[in-house]
This record gives structure tokens, sequence and C-alpha cells, in this order.
């Protein structure tokens, strides 16, 4: 069952106003994220074009924040290219948690989807694309946030480009990205065994962020789920005896 | 510093490095299923990843850890406001004036 071209299903158009407006407040962070993401290619030295080139094919954040000062600094590419994938590699966790939401759904679209797939996408879009059974309210549910943040991406990330050294660095804006991942986090965390994979995930993030290659962010995810699951079957068998 | 046009195969890499791992089984879909131990297990990724990316940011300062520093105390409050009021923006406005507020304090 494919979404048909040319009409949009209204069930299609629903889930994307519900999805829309649960991720609204959460877009704010993405805000300062893009602006600083601007202001940070300009000043590498990339022109306006090659800046927006970078925004558009590579679209993300972190992988593109780290990968900067390789490029700046000429670094060799198979560096670059694996520097990036490792920052990115959180996303085969999310993408594979996120799949079956996507049954019904054609190639080209999840192509589309992978894309588009961010962190804040993901937290805002995993429980009701797992649970819903109609394909084209799930898609609508997903892409509504993801194009959403692509626009904002780019706008903003336009701006800081032309407006870097305008804004005084001591206002820290780009502290509203961190707490726009603590929003997606709290929520969550209510039930005990996703606290728990919460507090190793984030400790073993800070014990082993000198890793090289950021490598401990994939270290300490994988803990923290172990961790997560681990309390999981724990407070089950607590239970039954 | 002026780049060439090697910059654009840069940029197509980086891409394929950050979109491959997350279409992966988006793409790949019912071809490949995850066995439901893993899929149970991968419930608590993103609780585990939010967390890694926000600790080291608010607890690290200079490389070392440091538990008394101005953003530990915006994020305090930030989880503080989130956990009590459902207003999505509070958090945001909260926290920054918090951040603000600790600096001012501590005259940093």
């Amino acid at each position: 069952m494919n979404v048909e071209r040319g009409s949009l299903p209204s069930s299609f158009l629903s889930g994307a106003r519900e999805g829309f407006i649960s991720f609204l407040p959460l877009s704010v962070g993405l805000v300062p994220w893009a602006l600083v993401m601007g202001m940070a290619m300009a000043s590498t030295g990339f022109t306006p074009l090659q800046a927006m080139g970078m925004n558009i094919i590579v679209f993300a954040g972190t992988a593109q924040l780290g990968t900067l000062p390789l490029i700046a600094a000429e670094a060799p590419l198979w560096l670059i290219v694996v520097t990036a994938l490792a920052l990115n590699l959180r996303f085969v966790i999310f993408s594979a948690a996120l799949a079956p939401g996507f049954r019904g759904v054609g190639t080209a679209k999840r192509w589309l989807a992978g894309h588009l797939l961010t962190d804040g996408v993901f937290a805002t879009c995993l429980d009701k694309m797992l649970h819903t059974d109609d394909p084209h309210w799930r898609l609508g549910y997903y892409l509504a946030p993801a194009v959403w943040s692509w626009l904002l991406w780019q706008v903003f990330a336009l701006i800081g480009i032309y407006t870097a050294g305008f804004i005084p660095k001591q206002w820290s804006l780009e502290f509203m990205a961190t707490i726009a991942l603590i929003v997606l986090l709290v929520p969550m965390a209510r039930v005990r065994p996703m606290l728990i994979a919460a507090l190793v995930g984030g400790a073993s993030a800070t014990l082993l962020r000198n890793m090289p290659l950021r490598l401990g962010v994939v270290v300490a995810i994988c803990a923290g789920i172990a961790a997560g699951f681990a309390a999981e079957h724990w407070e089950h068998k607590a239970r039954k005896s | 510093m002026n780049y060439d046009g090697s910059l654009w195969l840069i940029f197509i890499l980086i891409g394929l490095a950050t979109t491959l791992p997350r279409a992966s089984f988006i793409v790949l879909g019912s071809r490949v299923t995850l066995p439901s131990v893993l899929q149970r297990a991968l419930r608590y990724a993103p609780a585990a990843a939010l967390a890694a990316i926000v600790a080291p940011d608010v607890l690290v300062v200079g490389g070392q850890i440091d538990v008394l520093n101005p953003k530990l105390a915006a994020a305090g409050v930030a989880v503080a406001t989130a956990s009590l009021w459902r207003n999505p923006w509070l958090p945001f406005i909260a926290g920054m004036s918090a951040l603000h507020a600790v600096r001012y304090l501590v005259g940093s």
C-alpha cells in the first residue's frame, strides 16, 4: 500500500498536523543550533554558496560541526569521512527502531525519510509511528516535523552565515540546543528502566569523552541500552516473585 | 582560506556518511527484521543517546568534570521545569535565565 500521487489522503494531513504540533515547541532548539552552524561554516572560510551546499548535502549538525575543523586543517579525506560516520552512527540504532513505522510506505519516500532523520524527529515520532496502523497517517506524522526541521535548518543557517560576528558570544544561544534535548529526555525518563538507561548513558559518555573520534558516545549509548534492558528484566522478575 | 572543487567531493562523501546510517533500516524495512529482543532493547536508545549528548556538555568544563558550573545549574532548572509543568516553552525561558543569572552571580 503506497501513498498515491497527486492527492494527499486526509489521514496524511491529520497525521502531519499532529506531528507538527507536538514537534513545534522543540523545534525552537534548532534555531540557535542552525545559526551557530552557519556562523561556524562562514568563519571556516566557506563562501555562502559552499556553506549552503554543505548544509543541504550533509544536513547533520554534529557531523557538520565535527568535520569543519578537519576540513580547515586539510586532514586526509578518509579521516573526515570516518569522523562523519562515527558522529552519525547512533542513527543506525534510531533507523532500526523506527523501521517498523514505515511498513506500507514506498522506497523513495523511505530514502527521503532517512535523509531527514534527526534526533528531535526520532524522539518525537517513535512512539506514535510504532502504534498507529494507517501508513498515510504515520508518514504525515513523520514528514511534517522532518520537513519543518529541514526548513528551519536551512533558513537559520543562511541567516547565521550572513550574521556571523554580530551576535555576542556571551549570549550562549547554543545552550538552547541542550535545553531542547533535555525537554525530549525528561518525559521519557519517567519510567524507571528509561531513567536508568539515561543515567548510565550520560555517565558513560562523560567518562569516555576522550575516546578517539567521539566513539565514547556510541559506547555510552550501547551501555545505556544494556542497563535499561537489564533494569526492565530485573523489574519484571521482581514483580513475578 | 580558499577551497577548490574537491570541497564538493568532501561534502558529498560526508553526506553519504551521514545519510546511509540514517536511511539504513528505514529503507531496508521488512527485508531485514531485527530480532524482537533487539527491538525491545532499542527502545532505550533515545534516552541513552540524548543523555550521552547532554551529560558531557553540562558536566565538563575545559576538559574537566566540574559539578559546580553555570551550565549544570541551568540544566537542573530546565529538568525541574520540564518535569513539573507541561508548558513546552518554559524550560527554554527558565533554563536560559538560570544560565545568565548564575553566570552573573559567580561573576564569570
